[in-house]
């Protein structure tokens, strides 16, 4: 196996490793962040120790201090946690960062990096694993991207470290434990364009994250069929790039989105709605698989049912082409544990 | 402190005349804050501002005319017109940016102080709040950080007593204390008259010189009248909430009466000052001449700088 085979936690290590050694301007601040932040800044303390800042426990005013920071011209790199965390924060992102360069007309960059971790995890329940993607992306001034792999995280990273203006970067921690080869050279993955993941004839099937993954596994349960999807992935929910879901759908005809939150206003919703506006000829209705609009419950025997599994996608997507329904009961440790897969 | 009076005084007017369509906050009566704190800063320090902003902005040194402008919503405004009242900005001056959520501009000051001192430039920051603001949490968090960090950082909290209609009496336990509070966190604290520019300026150097010389964060207090109601440029005393600073009080204890009876005792004439009166409200005029004869922004720049390119 090759030694640049790399976990997303590595994978987003490494580009912060890179981005830091490259631009001095650029330091991480957050709650335990010398301590390694789920491995993503493992080690760096002792790299950079003036630039690896603990805080008080003050999320409101840490971020107020990195925005502030980056007003002035450094390029901080917040971690929060939980994205619960970074709701205490709220004014500081939606407010001051993502408004500053436009209410004071072009009043200056503001080049910073939220790094907010989505806690989907067993156990975790409704305070620490909500997904509030379309939060972030309903909110104009901020870019939003949400990594589906390794090789994407670090690609993604580097890229917002050469962005002026504020980035979000949505980190689905379900993934942090996948595996991909990731090159060592400095690359940057676009922050506003949509990849088609697998090119196909008959149905697009769009996700991000780790809905995203899921995806990908599911059209492993679909045999033959599997070629007829066309699989695309957002990378980024702030713009969504409908030009690529478009010209997809107009090929397929069909229209499927996977969120791994509640359903409601969800970035799905966003996609298909925006589809169906633009004529692009389905030949049947547009569907979006979603978790149930209610919090997302602690045990695993609830849980089961809140998140859409491999076998929910393939399921839509056989309906979808009028095929029948497969039958497959999913192993615990499939429906609870974050994946260690090598893509 | 003349300007910013007399600015304002203009303002006003086109304000009942329907010709200012931003939301306006107005200094009047604690032109001594801003004034005497900045004439303690040298050009390089950074300067943030809240939602009553245009004291602070022409304090540091800030252009009259683009803050006109702005209040006209003219595209060669501070903000190009798009920010209004609340959104003043003169980055040749370093007068960063002024932010009106309650708090917001405090953490943001800090950063600005944490860039000075991560890049070494050696130079201040200051943020400016109301007493309501200095009650938000984000505030008190900032205390704490800016101390951990040892942050060249001044806080300025004007007290005028008033957050929006709710007085600090009804916000307030009774036993609440800034000093102890301040104290608590290891903040050097001063409270100063904020009425009177000699006080306001001595106590500004003497916490900057402690700043300046690496002692960290510190908060200066000022106790104010805010003239006018909360966002009007009216007086609300006829609501009958300023039962203790009544107008007779405020008038009395006015600010620039305060300077007028310095210059007098420091020698100068009632002419000159009326001079000096005259030439400042034509400057102001001019301005207002200026703004009005100024285009509005393009309907096409509605989308423009919601990135920096």
């Amino acid at each position: 196996m090759s030694d640049r085979i790399l976990k997303t936690a590595d994978a987003i290590r490494e580009a912060t490793d890179q981005v830091m050694a490259k631009d001095p301007s650029v330091y991480v601040i957050g709650l335990g962040v010398p301590q390694g932040a789920g491995g993503t800044t493992n080690g760096l303390k002792q790299k950079y120790p003036d630039r690896i800042l603990d805080t008080p426990t003050s999320e409101a005013a840490l971020t107020g201090l990195a925005v502030g920071s980056a007003i002035a011209g450094l390029h901080p790199i917040v971690h929060h946690d939980r994205v619960e965390f970074s709701l205490l924060a709220a004014d500081q992102i939606f407010t001051q960062a993502a408004k500053w360069n436009y209410m004071f007309g072009g009043g200056g960059p503001v080049p910073i990096i939220f790094r907010i971790v989505i806690g989907r995890q067993w156990g975790n329940g409704p305070q620490h694993s909500q997904a509030l993607y379309s939060l972030f992306g309903s909110v104009p001034g901020l870019k939003v991207v949400v990594p589906s792999s390794p090789a994407m995280a670090k690609g993604l990273l580097i890229a917002a470290a050469r962005d002026k203006n504020p980035v979000v970067m949505l980190e689905s921690r379900w993934l942090y434990g996948i595996k991909e080869e990731v090159s060592e050279a400095m690359y940057q993955v676009p922050l506003d364009k949509a990849q088609v993941v697998q090119q196909g004839s008959d149905i697009t099937v769009v996700g991000y994250g780790d809905a995203l993954y899921t995806a990908r596994q599911a059209l492993e349960l679909l045999g033959e069929h599997k070629k007829r999807v066309e699989l695309i992935d957002l990378v980024s929910i702030n713009p969504i790039d409908h030009a690529t879901i478009h010209a997809s759908v107009q090929k397929t005809g069909r229209l499927l989105t996977v969120d791994t939150t509640n359903g409601a206003f969800s970035v799905g919703s966003e996609v298909i709605s925006k589809a169906a506006q633009s004529r692009v000829g389905f030949v049947d209705a547009p569907r979006g698989l979603a978790a149930p609009d209610v919090p997302c419950p602690t045990p695993p025997s609830l849980s089961e049912f809140w998140y859409p599994t491999k076998v929910t996608i393939a399921n839509a997507i056989l309906e979808m082409l009028g095929l029948p329904r497969i039958d497959l009961q999913l192993p615990f440790e499939e429906l609870h544990l974050p994946p260690t897969t090598t893509l | 402190m003349l300007l910013l009076r007399v600015a304002e005084e203009e303002l006003v007017q086109l304000y009942l005349d329907e010709k200012l369509f931003s939301m306006v906050h107005f200094y009047v009566g604690q032109e001594a804050v801003g004034v005497g704190v900045c004439s303690q800063l040298n050009p390089d320090d950074k300067v943030l501002s809240t939602h009553r902003s245009h004291g602070h902005y022409l304090a540091k040194g800030g252009d009259l005319k683009r803050m006109v402008c702005e209040l006209l919503g003219r595209s060669n405004g501070a903000a190009r017109g798009k920010g209004g009242s609340m959104h003043m900005i003169d980055k040749s001056v370093n007068f960063v940016g002024s932010t009106p959520l309650l708090g917001s501009a405090v953490p943001l000051a800090a950063g600005v102080a944490f860039e000075e001192k991560y890049n070494k430039k050696g130079g201040v920051a200051v943020g400016f709040m109301g007493d309501g603001a200095s009650e938000e949490g984000v505030v008190y968090e900032t205390y704490n950080l800016a101390a951990l960090y040892e942050l060249p950082l001044l806080l300025v909290i004007e007290n005028n007593t008033w957050s929006v209609n709710s007085n600090i009496n009804e916000r307030r336990g009774k036993k609440y204390d800034i000093a102890t509070i301040a104290k608590g966190f290891g903040l050097p604290y001063l409270r100063a008259d904020g009425n009177d520019f000699n006080d306001v300026s001595t106590k500004a150097a003497e916490l900057l010189k402690g700043i300046r010389a690496g002692g960290g964060p510190a908060v200066l207090e000022c106790l104010v009248y805010r003239h006018m109601a909360h966002s009007t440029p009216l007086m609300d005393d006829k609501q009958g909430l300023r039962r203790e600073d009544t107008l007779e009080r405020r008038l009395e204890r006015d600010s620039m009466k305060l300077m007028r009876a310095e210059l007098v005792k420091a020698g100068s004439t009632e002419a000159e000052i009326k001079d000096l009166e005259e030439a400042t409200r034509r400057e102001v005029r001019e301005a207002i001449e200026f703004a009005k004869a100024s285009p509005y922004p393009q309907q096409e720049e509605m989308f423009t700088d919601v990135f920096y390119e």
